[in-house]
């Protein structure tokens, strides 16, 4: 990382304030600090705390100067309509995540707008909670509220599940979700877990017939060689390494990789397969780092041909980080013509039983 | 007689005291006037359209239908004033009849009526004119209201934060709904104006109830300030600018008939998406989990018309971005419309189109030495400065004074309007005769 000038921080204490030379560290320019202060002054200014203001905001900026993000600073991040509690030791929602969740959303309730059903989803990997409970909030709104939904979503981390459940809790008494009606009924559940080990089978997942309506996860996906290079500062030092980076110190981890003779930081997706196969969801979503590991993931679906998951599902696209935009190039892949949807980086892959 | 066209209020009321007050003829008020005598092309119409309206009325009796109900509800207003207006033409012939009577008695009482049917003669061809003038197409709309300071120093920006907690305490003291959409101050090392203003760079105040677009219309203009600021050390005033917009925008909660409108591509308010170019904050790298950005600016830009709109407010960015089309939608329409309004003004006199006031021209001084404040238009001059930027009725009074201009503009726009389609017509007809 490049030296910061002296004369920044001259003009960051003249032009913006003496607390934004704290903040300019971690902002390292001048408008985000601006913004940053901004935001610290406005959450100082909207909780209630018997400390003096003045000293709440220079400990807030002194924090972030420090590197911490700005999220587990102020607790909170925004994610669509909704407002997610962060705590250390459970990632923070990105945007692109936020993208591709608004636009799950919308395909499902267009699809709920001409055949009205029940949903059933599972998230793996859910963290705080944050896609099922956008895909909750969008999938509640009026003009397409299914007769009834059911969300599970898995952790491995106890404190993220105990965040995951309160960020519900916290949603609803803010009024950002709906608390179920008996006509719209719908339950979310948080469940600690391991997926490597066979999946907790909730009980939708029993009944004869019980589809699973879409499989979300956003596993970690970070190869330890760029963990130490490409991620930012504030990642590497702050987030919780188990939601990022695959753990190949223990042998069950290890062995998937043998066993499917993938590369580190594609392990997970070799278990999300294996359990999508196992589930058959109508819908799949995992989130990728980027366009060469999302071409590897497609990869591993079409690897058996016809037999595999490539039979089973009829639609296999790449998302970017823009999914809404309606713009799709075609790329072959692992002898198949496989769509390039929306704009900006690779970030996910999109599994449909159906045509599009 | 005297030399001086005028004499000036004060003045005037001094030389009364001493017991000369022949000067009232020369005092200089804030007049609002039109001419009593309604053009004859203007009564032309007004007698056409409150024809339609009984007819309207007529067809309305035997079937119903929403759209002739709705039409003929606005003309109802033409009509009754129409009717206010020729009951008020016939008293006043009557009494001229009764004045050339022989009668002393009966003369004597028509005298006496004259000047109550003349007042009440001119106040219904004043309604008829206000009820000729069409309705602002945006009228029913909630507003945005944009306040910038001008070119300058920190100054202007004081006056600019100054304007902005004026117009958020007015709509308080109405009982407005109103947001904050926007806020961008320059955070100048915790240095506040005299009264603990920051500079502010833009601000976006939306006052959310239906109509609010009419109440505060009169307000689009240069905003002119004369005070000594507080970093002038030889007691200098300064003068300094700050511009305010108002902007139509759409009530949010909902309301199917405005989305519907947003489709329609021959609304004021549709932007067709492919004309829009949207840039955000891009992560450099692999962004996901490899980045933490907090950046949400969105940075929208109209390609047609290289309008921009950048909006970083809100930390999330599908919030900010929802902002910033939603006022892109309103400088649009705004645009659209001042457009149109040009092109209507090109096709009028000249002389008239000299004297329009477009946003480039102050139309009001506040002066802090005077403890005055100014409106232009109207020409209405108030005191009590500190209750005007507080939001009082002394501001609600200057307001209404626009209001009243802004009406009796519209009348004379309407009266050259349709002289103008007289013309034409009449010239016309010239043609066809050769």
């Amino acid at each position: 990382m490049p030296r910061l000038p002296p004369s920044l921080f001259w003009r960051a204490r003249r032009e913006i304030s003496p607390m934004a030379t704290y903040l300019l560290k971690a902002c390292r320019d001048l408008e985000s600090t601006a913004n940053e202060l901004r935001w610290i002054r406005e959450h100082v200014r909207a909780t209630p705390s018997p400390v003096f203001p003045g000293l709440r905001t220079w400990n807030l900026c002194e924090r972030r100067g420090k590197g911490v993000p700005l999220q587990y600073v102020l607790g909170t991040q925004p994610f669509g309509n909704l407002d997610i509690k962060c705590r250390p030791g459970v990632l923070i929602p990105r945007p692109e995540t936020e993208a591709y969740t608004l636009h799950l959303a919308s395909l499902l309730s267009q699809e709920q707008q001409s055949s009205p059903a029940p949903l059933s989803i599972l998230d793996l990997c859910t963290g705080t909670g944050c896609i099922p409970l956008l895909l909750l909030s969008s999938l509640l709104t009026p003009p397409a509220a299914p007769p009834k939904i059911t969300i599970h979503a898995l952790d491995i981390s106890p404190l993220a599940i105990s965040l995951a459940t309160h960020n519900h809790a916290h949603n609803t008494a803010l009024n950002l979700l709906p608390p179920p009606t008996p006509q719209t009924p719908h339950t979310l559940t948080f469940t600690r877990a391991n997926i490597f080990h066979p999946l907790p089978a909730p009980p939708h997942h029993q009944q004869p017939g019980g589809t699973i309506d879409l499989l979300t996860a956003n596993p970690p996906y970070i190869s330890p060689a760029a963990f130490a290079t490409d991620t930012s500062r504030a990642v590497r030092n702050h987030e919780p390494r188990l939601a990022l980076v695959p753990d190949t110190s223990t042998s069950t981890l290890t062995d998937y990789a043998a066993a499917y003779n993938c590369l580190p930081q594609d392990i997970f997706y070799a278990r999300l397969l294996e359990c999508a196969a196992e589930l058959r969801p109508r819908r799949v979503f995992l989130e990728v780092g980027d366009m060469a590991q999302a071409v590897r993931v497609v990869g591993m679906v079409l690897r058996d041909g016809g037999a595999g998951l490539g039979g089973y599902y009829a639609t296999v696209e790449i998302w970017r980080d823009e999914p809404e935009v309606e713009r799709v190039e075609m790329r072959r892949i692992a002898g198949r013509e496989v769509g390039v949807r929306g704009e900006g980086k690779g970030r996910g892959v999109y599994l449909f039983q159906g045509d599009v | 007689m005297l030399a001086a066209p005028w004499v000036c209020r004060s003045c005037a009321r001094s030389l009364g005291r001493v017991g000369i007050s022949q000067f009232s003829q020369f005092i200089r008020r804030a007049s609002t006037g039109t001419a009593t005598e309604l053009p004859a092309a203007l009564l032309e119409r007004a007698r056409k359209l409150t024809a339609e309206h009984e007819q309207l009325s007529a067809a309305l009796e035997t079937d119903f239908d929403v759209k002739r109900a709705k039409r003929a509800g606005e003309l109802s207003r033409i009509a009754t004033a129409l009717k206010q207006l020729e009951k008020a033409k016939a008293s006043l012939s009557e009494l001229q009849g009764l004045l050339t009577s022989d009668d002393a008695e009966l003369r004597e009482l028509a005298q006496d009526d004259l000047e109550a049917t003349n007042v009440e003669l001119a106040d219904s061809s004043h309604n008829l004119s206000v009820a000729l003038t069409p309705k602002h197409p945006f009228a029913d709309m909630p507003c945005l209201l944009e306040i910038r300071p001008g070119p300058g120093g920190t100054e202007g920006r004081f006056f600019a934060d100054s304007l902005f907690h004026m117009y958020q305490a007015y709509c308080a003291n109405k009982g407005y709904r109103t947001r904050v959409v926007k806020y961008d101050t320059m955070d100048n090392d915790g240095q506040t104006g005299s009264e603990g203003e920051v500079p502010l760079q833009e601000a976006v105040l939306e006052v959310e109830d239906p109509g609010a677009y009419a109440k505060f219309r009169g307000e689009a203009g240069m905003h002119r300030v004369q005070r000594v600021p507080v970093t002038e050390k030889s007691g200098r005033t300064h003068t300094s600018a700050v511009a305010v917009w108002v902007l139509p925008s759409f009530p949010e909660s909902g309301n199917t008939d405005a989305e519907s409108e947003w489709d329609n591509p021959e609304s004021d308010f549709y932007i067709n998406p492919a004309e829009i170019r949207c840039e955000t904050m891009r992560a450099r790298g692999a962004g996901g989990q490899h980045v933490n950005k907090t950046e949400s600016a969105i940075r929208l830009t109209h390609i047609p018309t290289g309008t921009t709109v950048s909006m970083q407010d809100s930390r999330s960015q599908q919030r900010n971005r929802d902002y910033a089309w939603r006022l892109m939608r309103s400088r649009l329409a705004q645009q659209r419309r001042e457009a149109r309004e040009e092109k209507a003004r090109q096709l009028r006199s000249s002389v008239l189109a000299n004297s329009q006031i477009t946003r480039g021209d102050k139309i009001r001084t506040y002066n802090y030495q005077q403890d005055r404040c100014t409106d232009h238009r109207s020409a209405l001059d108030v005191h009590n400065l500190p209750d005007v930027l507080r939001g009082g009725d002394t501001l609600g009074r200057v307001m209404e004074s626009v209001q009243t201009w802004l009406v009796n503009k519209d009348i004379e726009l309407l009266i050259a309007d349709e002289e103008a389609a007289d013309a034409s017509v009449a010239k016309k007809k010239g043609k066809g005769g050769n």
